[in-house]
């Protein structure tokens, strides 16, 4: 008898149906793995297993036994916890007094210690209950919110997206601990869209597409192709195809560049760096080890404490954005909702982003040319909206994405840096993606590409550089590297030498 | 099945909203209508006479249109400021800095209308964009708070003029006043029989000129952009700061303008407590015009004649006019609140 099974689950939003019966069996100790695209109607499926939807028709049975969950306090009360993919934790608290919180019954902080020091024992998480949640990192951090539920006595733990934010290194540890966790008799349920994390970790993978289950299987009996067609629909090619293109001059020049962050701390510390045309140099590194702050300088939206940055022969480290953009300089950001587009504004309205000044007609926007630069733009780079008159904010993560690359791209500008371009994206967009940055290398542009997706770097880069606590501790040809030691270097535990 | 349904994107076609806004005024008026009971008058009657003076006679009309004036250029001065992100509130300052600058201009000289009339704009508007730019300075080079500041000059300005009617620019006489200005300045009645000056125009084309400065520009294009989202702007190659420096120039500006049709149309004077609260009036215009350009004539047309018909309500129902405020301040609470219903369907099936 399974521990957890959903029957016939049917849950409809005005206008859409976000689950159309779907089936889910969850084992006692098995790590079972949710798949699907953004938008596959996976994480409504976990919400109404948690209790934050009710669903429209369908059972929930538990050991065989149906029940009702109306609310989170109902999930929680029958062993369902959930570990959200941004952590419901007070900074300002330590772990004990976080885990506590929401629960009833005497407030004795000194025995909930002392049970979640056996359990962080017990499971291998080395967490101290005293230390504050604001100083722990983000691994750690997730740690903590698994305690919790542990220490709630979870029988079935959801996590949603757990590895996005992890180190390699981090990654490994989680796993470790959830196939301790598997080994005591727990359930666990990822929801993830990572192929290969799923072949390492579950044991049963479930795979969703347009609301429905399209696919059921053991890890064992499966390939990571067969689950990305399952995925997707149809064959996906995981695997970008690099052509050879010979290295043209240097274009971006980065020599002993020093950056602080807003707090006044000294994010980026000495890069140099060059970007040939012709070549895509990959930034390898867990988030929050300078990468933005570096991205961010290069393209003057943040101001550099030392150190110059060159676009062919013009030193750019003090012009504005817009010169930047004048002498050829592109750039994609991390944050596609709030630096790459104004999401309350059209479609045209965002095609002409960085560019408005090219759009114009004396002092007055150039409508038709607008209008024609927006459906051309929409147009080559597939971007699905009804019109060039719909909001971005409407776009799908993927279409939006497409439509600020694909604007950056008309830009024609002769060095393009491009941050975590696939950051959310199902593989159908990160595919679409690949294939437009191999483009613009094989068309002799000069590719910076900050990433924490190691297999995105290894398929597209020529060269990865590795970037730790704001420098760069080794420049790799990404012809000869392996995954295993490019993660002991975005971890700090290795250097080139 | 339930009734009313939530929407996964509220409704947003000119007709959905429309119907809103006009529901959201009737409910206003019905919650006023409570009000007119506790005077024992008949809630028609009252509403009658709320509306046949401005809007149903001749004279009144032209009392409407010199109440609109004004009305409309502080909304246009604050929809440009607010799409551009910075959150003004000084208009009552501006609209007096206007007003004083502008009977000034009217006193010391002696030049022909046509000389007089474009001189007065431009001083005025010079001075109202001093007056404003001060702020976004601050804002934009220091990041002080431009809500905080600009409400706080209101009361400087207010000051400086009571200095003046009552000092430097005081004409004999037992009232703190200026002498009145001379003739030749005067703006021209437009409509015969009325006090309707040609301040009205001035608004029309002030409206027109920033419809058209938001919605065809590029600059207009930055400043939108800017408001919506600074770090978005600065992505794309715009200097938010100066977005915002302009902006407060061309708010201050139709601010003090406000001050110079209502001293050169309808006072022909400087005094103390010019204003009357149009500064704040004007932002509630703009909010009913839910920041568009053109939508702010019908809106300050409608709030103008309420202001009107405030007086012929009291004496015709014994209604205490302030009512009127209270129902004015309802539409706008309602039309705002309105947003919410756009979200929700009813389902009779």
């Amino acid at each position: 008898m399974p521990a957890f099974e959903m029957r016939k689950i049917v849950k409809r939003f005005p206008g859409v149906v976000a689950n159309r019966d779907v089936d889910l069996t969850i084992e006692a100790g098995a790590i079972h793995a949710l798949l699907g695209e953004n938008g596959a109607g996976k994480s409504t499926l976990m919400q109404i297993l948690y209790g934050f939807h009710s669903m429209d028709s369908g059972s929930i049975l538990i050991d065989g036994k149906p029940v009702e969950i109306a609310s989170p306090k109902d999930a929680i009360a029958l062993g369902i916890g959930m570990v959200h993919q941004e952590f419901m934790l007070v900074r300002r608290f330590s772990v004990v007094e976080n885990t506590v919180l929401g629960l009833k019954g005497k407030l004795d902080l000194r025995q909930a210690s002392r049970r979640l020091r056996a359990l962080s024992e017990q499971h291998h998480l080395a967490i101290d209950p005293a230390a504050l949640v604001q100083h722990l990192p983000i691994g750690v951090q997730q740690r903590v919110e698994i305690l919790k539920l542990l220490y709630r006595d979870a029988r079935l733990l959801i996590l949603d997206e757990p590895t996005a934010v992890l180190t390699t290194h981090e990654k490994d540890q989680l796993f470790t601990v959830l196939r301790g966790l598997r080994d005591q008799g727990r359930s666990i349920v990822i929801v993830t869209h990572k192929l290969q994390e799923i072949l390492d970790v579950a044991d049963r993978v479930t795979v969703m597409r347009d609301g429905k289950v399209v696919g059921a299987v053991s890890t064992q009996q499966t390939t990571e192709q067969e689950l990305a067609r399952l995925m997707v629909g149809r064959d996906v090619n995981l695997r970008a195809v690099k052509v050879p293109v010979e290295r043209g001059a240097a274009v971006l020049r980065i020599a002993g560049l020093h950056v602080r962050d807003e707090a006044g701390q000294e994010k980026v510390r000495g890069v140099t760096l060059d970007v040939h045309a012709g070549e895509i140099v990959g930034i390898a590194g867990v988030d929050g080890n300078g990468q933005s702050q570096l991205a961010e300088a290069i393209m003057r939206l943040r101001p550099a404490d030392k150190g110059s940055i060159f676009l062919r022969d013009h030193e750019v480290t003090r012009l504005t954005v817009a010169q930047h953009r004048a002498l050829g300089l592109s750039y994609v950001p991390a944050d596609r909702r709030h630096v790459g587009a104004v999401t309350e504004m059209s479609i045209a309205d965002n095609a002409i982003l960085g560019s408005q000044r090219k759009h114009t007609k004396g002092p007055f926007l150039d409508t038709r040319k607008i209008r024609e630069h927006a459906e051309k733009l929409i147009a080559r780079f597939g971007v699905r909206a009804t019109s060039i008159a719909t909001k971005a904010g409407k776009l799908s993560g993927g279409n939006l994405q497409k439509l600020i690359l694909g604007r950056e791209i008309l830009e024609d500008a002769a060095a393009m840096v491009v941050e975590q371009p696939t950051r959310g994206l199902d593989v159908g967009a990160i595919e679409s993606v690949w294939a437009e940055l191999l483009g613009q290398r094989e068309r002799g542009k000069a590719i910076l590409l900050i990433s924490a997706e190691l297999e995105e770097l290894m398929n597209l880069a020529d060269r990865i550089a590795v970037m730790f606590e704001g420098r760069i501790v080794g420049i790799l040809n990404a012809a000869n590297i392996t995954a295993e030691k490019l993660g002991l270097m975005i971890s700090g535990l290795s250097e080139e030498s | 099945m339930k009734l009313i349904e939530r929407r996964v994107s509220p409704a947003d076609s000119p007709l959905a909203i429309t119907t809103a806004m006009v529901v959201a005024a009737l409910a206003a008026m019905l919650i006023t209508s409570l009000l007119f009971t506790l005077y024992q008058a008949n809630p028609l009657q009252a509403y009658f006479a709320l509306f046949h003076e401005p809007f149903a006679s001749w004279r009144g009309f032209g009392y409407t249109l010199v109440r609109t004036a004004p009305l409309t250029l502080i909304a246009l001065g604050t929809i440009v400021s607010w799409r551009s992100g910075f959150g003004y509130l000084g208009f009552e300052g501006c609209f007096v800095i206007g007003a004083a600058a502008t009977s000034w201009l009217a006193l010391s000289t002696t030049f022909s209308f046509w000389t007089f009339l474009p001189l007065a704009l431009l001083l005025s508007f010079a001075a109202g964009a001093a007056w404003a730019g001060v702020v976004a300075l601050i804002r934009a080079r220091f990041g002080g708070n431009e809500v905080l500041i600009s409400l706080m000059m209101n009361y400087v300005a207010i000051l400086i003029v009571q200095y003046l009617v009552s000092g430097p620019m005081r004409a004999p006489g037992g009232v703190p006043e200026t002498a009145l200005l001379p003739r030749a300045t005067w703006l021209p009645f437009i409509l015969p029989g009325t006090r309707a000056h040609a301040g009205i125009l001035l608004a029309l084309c002030a409206a027109l000129l920033v419809w058209v400065l938001l919605r065809k520009t590029r600059i207009g294009y930055e400043l939108i952009v800017s408001g919506l989202s600074p770090l978005a702007a600065r992505f794309g190659g715009i200097n938010v700061g100066a977005q915002l420096v302009f902006a407060a120039f061309c708010a201050g500006g139709l601010g003090a303008w406000a001050g110079t049709v209502e001293v050169l149309g309808e006072q022909h004077r400087l005094m103390d407590g010019i204003s009357g609260g149009v500064g704040f009036t004007g932002i509630i215009v703009a909010l009913l015009a839910r920041l568009n350009p053109l939508a702010v004539i019908p809106a300050a047309v409608l709030y103008g004649g309420m202001t009107v018909g405030a007086n012929a309500m009291q004496r015709r129902a014994g209604i205490p006019s302030s009512i009127t405020f209270i129902l004015q301040s309802l539409i706008v609470l309602m039309v705002l609140a309105s947003d919410i219903f756009r979200r929700y369907r009813v389902k009779l099936t």
